[in-house]
């Protein structure tokens, strides 16, 4: 009844009031940001602006609550809040209720929720510019064509060709600017406390970014790794602890599922059909200019040249990550407070290793079965992950840039990738394709029961090269010859040999079947 | 509450001398025209809504409308009872008023149009009289025949009314012959979609202190398209049969078969309210389940129950990696009253977290589990251990007869970690083709855990090594 007697004395819609006991809490005291890699992106390094993996976020906030039931609205999180894995400590009542609300305040809510509520159809004349207001209320429902009625009678929005709008006055209630996460809390006396929340979110990636510099003697290397972080959200974080993940966490849940996505920006007005004498395409409404996109351009990241151009990069050690255990998981502290920016991506020092000696080999994987031409073998740069080797790190999953130092200027070896590597581990990096070291596997005859094949190496370099060959499986067949004493490798076997500077070695073997 | 929405608004727009029409009046910024709503929803995409509303009935055939009912209802499930009242029929009317279907309904009659003169500003106003409504819309003014806005200027139009039978939003209807006139309790029952929930778990595990803190949360979310106020909830731990139900959720949902990841399924039951075969979780008060919002209460809080963690592997058939491989990290825990869990667990998902240096925790990762019954046990993988790989290799593959071979594996088993560990290494893929495949020779002693699959425990030194070597004789 109320509401009649409100109409009936011309009174507005009233503002929606907020529910009694709701603390707003605006913004983090301090916020810790651990990041965790994009588990469907493979190896190698991350895409600062796709970034697809997540972040463990963890928010301490001050609130002062009042005595009794409180609603407590957690402002400025990440808008990849995963709220089903909120978790809220700290609030000496505990928490009754978590609740994620998505209805967004946009155009098309705006009209659904005004329906059949009285608004202002505001028209500007074009040539006197007189504005004329007059009420109406909406009849049609949200589906973006809107059907208004006013004492003059029905008209339908913006058919008429001339500059017209709706004009509320208020926001219906429920409507929020963003996704805004609360909980119920029922608090035994007034207090302020020191609460902690704590969620994933998505729209975060990281991965390690080497840069190894092979010394002039060719023996050792220096490498040094940035911990690349790229953050996707709307939300700064400043002063962040910042930490990251290596190892592969499960999950299992579809989180792109759970995050609430943004409606539409645009309000798809239609009318009736409109086609005039001179056209027989279906008439649309003049298309107002679009809104000015979103500026996505970001902090552009350190560019690979650029890196190059580094050359040695050195961090202090009080600059680099610190990695802790957890649990099968490698865990890297950030030693101190950086900013975690919106749409953008940040390189702090992940670890640093000089003089680490490695052997290089050449290599390839070939079928046993079919002729292969004469081609390149690959050259392979192979460390022991060991301390007495120089090196006995976890090293995580990310891009390489190999770099040879030459007289005047740094070379590039090559631009790679490496998956993770636990200590004690062999480690290898693929340098590309070397022209100088080659093979090629010919059929020499084949029957029915037999074939008899030839693998050429050669070796245009003034130097010894060491290669290692993989043939593939015989499957059922039986390998005899040469290949026959070889040992076992994956599901072949492999020829190890080291070639003696500008030479060639051959390997004779024989397929049969054993019938 | 104890007018009927239309009636208030009626005498609104009659104070304004606005055409009264008959009219739904689904207005969600006004209250509500729900009443006493009881929501029942299971887990798959399923709700059973109870709303026990006071309805003003006339005496004889009368409609009645039902606002903010919700917006994905199924109509065919809609039941009405109210007191002294016999039911005629149901109807749900979907015809949606939007500019296209005023014109189309306004084909033959008068409505008013008013130019705008782009030179002076001045408006001048017309009748006219629709003809037609094919691509564009034909006028007939005095004697005249136009296209409307031909000539692309300006030109409103204005109609009398809104055509009948058109409506804001899809609207639900019954007609009833009551035998009296006067306010009473009216009951709706209907089935939605949009309406779900499952579990979300918060397990904080203590690798060293072999134990886990376990916070259990429903979640409940609301796509029906529509807000249910001070609703009395209860979940139900089950998936209804749906067998033959047209979907419902506006495009082909893949609903994924719930995981089971329950070793030993329990047989205690839980003290929790039951009906039939299901667990219910009612949730304490009444609450309202806002549309698109998702909710969370607490159902569960459980400290210190026995885990360990435990490496596992399982080499699907007789092959070779070119790679070390990680070992799967897995987390073994009880639902016994008897040193575990002690409850009955819907299912969800398990996030597990691990504190760091610092003490604070950190994520290590997150599995499903199904319904699972108390006493189960459950082997819960949280990902892939960086520090414990194993490589396995064939050595060699022999032909022995026409119909025997010989395949001897080696599994190269390294652990990075500073401690030692026992790990679970499988081989499976030895039941192909119903073939009497067994092993031969081994390193270390295996059990058979099927037909398909051996399992070696093995201790692996911290920072160290293992290997182990079998000989399988396989048919083919």
């Amino acid at each position: 009844m109320t509401r009649a007697f409100c109409a009936l004395l011309l009174c507005a819609v009233s503002a929606p009031v907020l529910a009694q006991g709701v603390v707003v809490s605006d913004a983090p005291v301090s916020t810790s940001v651990t990041v965790y890699r994009d588990p469907d992106r493979g190896e190698g390094r991350i895409d600062p602006r796709w970034p697809n993996g997540y972040a463990l976020i963890s928010e301490k906030r001050r609130i002062t609550l009042p005595a009794g039931a409180a609603t407590v609205r957690f402002e400025g999180v990440a808008g990849g809040m995963i709220a089903v894995s909120a978790v809220v400590t700290g609030l000496p009542g505990g928490v009754d209720e978590k609740n994620r609300d998505a209805r967004l305040l946009s155009p098309a809510a705006l009209l659904d929720g005004s329906l059949g509520n009285r608004v202002h159809l505001r028209r500007t004349n074009r040539k006197t510019g007189k504005v004329s207001e007059q009420d109406a209320i909406i009849r049609s429902g949200p589906s973006g064509a809107v059907v208004l009625q006013s004492a003059e009678g029905v008209e339908a929005l913006r058919c008429s060709g001339l500059p017209e709008t709706i004009v509320y006055d208020a926001v219906p209630e429920g409507l929020t600017a963003k996704p805004s996460f609360t909980v119920h809390t029922t608090s035994p006396g007034a207090t302020t406390a020191e609460v902690t929340l704590t969620y994933l979110a998505t729209g975060f990636d990281w991965g390690a970014s080497y840069i190894a510099k092979v010394a002039e003697d060719g023996k050792t290397l220096d490498l040094f790794a940035w911990l690349t972080v790229a953050n996707g959200n709307d939300v700064i974080y400043p002063d962040a602890q910042l930490l990251a993940v290596a190892g592969a966490p499960n999950r299992q849940s579809d989180y792109g599922a759970l995050v609430p996505q943004p409606p539409s920006p645009v309000l798809n007005l239609q009318c009736w059909p409109m086609d005039s004498t001179s056209t027989h395409d279906a008439w649309g409404l003049p298309v107002p200019p679009s809104p000015v996109m979103y500026d996505m351009v970001m902090s552009a990241p350190a560019s690979m040249a650029e890196m190059r151009m580094k050359g040695g990069v050195m961090a202090t050690a009080n600059r680099i990550a610190k990695q802790e255990e957890l649990g099968d998981l490698k865990l890297y502290r950030v030693p101190m407070p950086v900013e975690v920016a919106p749409n953008g991506q940040k390189q702090v020092a992940l670890l640093q290793k000089a003089d680490v000696p490695f052997t290089r080999f050449y290599g390839a994987e070939v079928s046993a079965w079919e002729t292969i031409a004469d081609r390149p073998l690959d050259l392979t740069l192979r460390m022991q992950n060991k301390a007495k080797d120089g090196l006995g790190v976890p090293l995580p999953s990310g891009g390489a840039v190999v770099m040879q130092r030459g007289d005047e200027a740094d070379l590039l070896l090559a631009d790679t990738q490496l998956h993770d590597y636990a200590v004690g581990e062999k480690v290898e990096l693929n340098a590309g394709a070397a022209d100088q070291v080659r093979m090629k596997q010919e059929i020499v005859s084949s029957t029915g029961s037999e074939r008899r094949i030839r693998i050429t190496l050669s070796n245009a370099l003034d130097r010894a090269a060491p290669v290692e060959l993989l043939i593939g499986s015989a499957g059922s067949w039986v390998v005899e010859g040469d290949a026959a004493r070889l040992p076992a490798k994956k599901d072949g076997k492999l020829w190890a040999v080291t070639l003696k500077p500008n030479s060639t070695a051959t390997l004779n073997y024989t397929l049969r079947d054993p019938g | 509450m104890t007018l009927r929405h239309n009636i208030v608004w009626g005498i609104a727009l009659t104070a304004f001398a606005i055409p009264a029409l008959a009219q739904d009046s689904a207005n969600p910024t006004g209250q509500s025209a729900q009443g006493d709503v009881s929501v029942t929803i299971y887990n798959n995409n399923l709700a059973l809504v109870q709303d026990v509303r006071q309805l003003p009935i006339a005496q004889g055939v009368s409609r009645i409308e039902f606002p903010d009912v919700s917006a994905q209802i199924r109509p065919e499930t809609l039941s009405f009872a109210a007191a002294g009242t016999s039911i005629i029929e149901q109807n749900f009317d979907f015809d949606l008023l939007s500019p296209d279907k005023l014109m189309e309904k306004a084909v033959g009659q008068v409505v008013t149009i008013v130019r705008t003169n782009p030179g002076t500003g001045a408006e001048t106003r017309e009748q006219a009289k629709v003809l037609a409504v094919n691509g564009g819309v034909v006028l007939q003014i005095g004697n005249r025949i136009e296209v409307l806005r031909d000539d692309g200027l300006p030109v409103r139009v204005i109609f009398d009314k809104v055509p009948p039978n058109l409506r804001a939003r899809p609207t639900l209807s019954v007609r009833v012959d009551s035998e009296r006139a006067g306010v009473r309790p009216a009951s709706l029952r209907y089935l939605t979609p949009g309406l779900g929930w499952s579990a979300d778990y918060v397990a904080l595990f203590d690798a060293k202190a072999g134990r886990i803190d376990v916070q259990g949360w429903v979640t409940l979310t609301n796509n029906s398209g529509t807000t249910y106020a001070n609703a009395n909830t209860l979940l139900v731990a089950g998936s209804v049969n749906q067998q033959g139900q047209p979907n419902y959720g506006g495009y082909n949902r893949y609903v994924p078969q719930p995981p089971t990841n329950i070793r030993r399924a329990g047989t205690e039951t839980a003290n929790r309210e039951r009906l039939g075969d299901f667990y219910l979780y009612p949730i304490k008060g009444r609450t309202t389940i806002a549309q698109a919002q998702t909710k969370q209460v607490s159902f569960l809080d459980v400290q210190g129950v026995p885990a360990r963690a435990t490496w596992e592997y399982v080499n699907g058939w007789l092959g070779s990696s070119g790679e070390p491989v990680s070992f799967n990290s897995v987390v073994k825990f009880s639902t016994s009253a008897q040193g575990g869990l002690g409850d009955a667990l819907p299912a969800g998902t398990v996030r597990f977290y691990m504190k760091d240096g610092s003490g604070a925790p950190q994520f290590i990762g997150e599995n499903g589990i199904g319904h699972t019954p108390m006493g189960s046990e459950l082997a819960l993988a949280t990902g892939q251990a960086f520090d414990v790989k194993v490589q396995p290799t064939v050595e060699s593959r022999q032909k022995i007869s026409d119909s025997k071979w010989r395949t001897t594996m080696r599994y190269d088993i390294t652990n990075a970690k500073p401690e030692a560990i026992t790990v679970d290494l499988a081989q499976a893929g030895l039941d192909w083709y119903w073939t009497d495949t067994k092993v031969v020779t081994e390193s270390m002693k295996s059990t058979r855990r099927n037909a398909d699959s051996v399992l070696w425990s093995v201790p692996v030194p911290a920072n160290g090594k293992a290997s182990v070597t079998a000989t399988f004789e396989t048919r083919y």
